[in-house]
């Protein structure tokens, strides 16, 4: 299944005003949120609607929070303030959350590749060391192992000996 | 020999990290380069950080959620099984922070 983010930009549709949202995604995040409940279709196009009427709207109110801090990028700070300016602080929470674990995996990603890099062994090297290790680990134990079952091969034919030789001694008496 | 473990752990590690962000941009439903189209066909917008563009996606998931989950309770207070139109409607009339989009449902 292609993920939203293989659609070609600029599907056909042309037109700064007629952009919005790729009606796929949306359905499938209602699906999601209420499986038990159909949508209309008309339904599905006002909250589509909505959707760029709502990022306009916090975008416009961003844009403004930027120039008053004379700045030229918006930033996700000034995002946050809109939404907390236009009542819509609830949502604050969450989006922090996401662009802190977004942060946070960016940097885990550079931090952990930059030690690999540092060490100078590439990832098939360090995978075919694995290997050897493991291979070497098994040996080992399989090593010892044998020479357990070969001392107690040799403690039980001692006792086996050592019986007959018990049994044989009355006999000879017998005889 | 030990240095060579904590590496070949390291990179597990790394691959499940992999994996989370796999997860983590599941996350992100909606396009983040439409978005961003979106905030920049608005002539005032000059420039948006990707973080930026980000947040508001995730604002909009966000947005998007609240709106059909509030709905949904206008369908079943109605008994119906179908989400309409006017459970949307009823809906963006009562709750404040939904006053701007009074606009869009006349369109």
């Amino acid at each position: 299944m292609a993920s939203s983010s293989a659609l070609p930009p600029g599907d056909g549709k042309g037109e700064d005003d007629e952009l919005s949202i790729p009606r796929a995604a949306l359905n499938k995040m209602i699906k999601e949120l209420i499986p038990t409940v159909r949508v209309a279709n008309d339904a599905r196009e006002l909250i589509l609607n909505c959707c760029t009427e709502f990022i306009h709207f916090v975008s416009s109110e961003a844009n403004d929070i930027c120039n008053k801090q004379n700045k030229k990028t918006i930033s996700p700070e000034h995002i946050l303030a809109a939404l907390e300016n236009l009542g819509f602080g609830a949502y604050k929470e969450d989006a922090e959350a996401v662009l802190q674990e977004t942060k946070a995996v960016a940097a885990k990603k550079r931090r952990a590749s930059s030690r690999l890099e540092n060490l100078g062994i590439p990832e098939e090297e360090l995978l075919r060391q694995q290997q050897e290790l493991f291979a070497k680990a098994r040996q080992e134990q399989a090593e010892l192992e044998q020479q357990q079952w070969i001392q107690m091969q040799q403690a039980l034919q001692e006792q086996q000996n050592m019986l007959q030789q018990q049994t044989l001694s009355p006999e000879d008496d017998y005889s | 020999m030990s240095d060579v473990e904590t590496q070949s752990q390291e990179l597990q590690s790394q691959e499940s990290e992999k994996q989370a962000a796999n997860d983590n941009e599941k996350l992100f439903r909606l396009p983040l380069s439409r978005i961003k189209s979106i905030m920049k066909s608005d002539p005032d917008v000059t420039l948006a950080s990707q973080e930026a563009v980000i947040t508001l996606a995730k604002a909009t998931e966000l947005f998007i959620h609240s709106l059909s989950k509030d709905a949904v309770i206008s369908t079943l207070n109605s008994k119906r099984k179908t989400l309409q139109r006017k459970d949307l409607d009823s809906m963006l009339d009562t709750k404040d922070c939904y006053v701007f989009l009074e606009g869009t449902l006349d369109s």
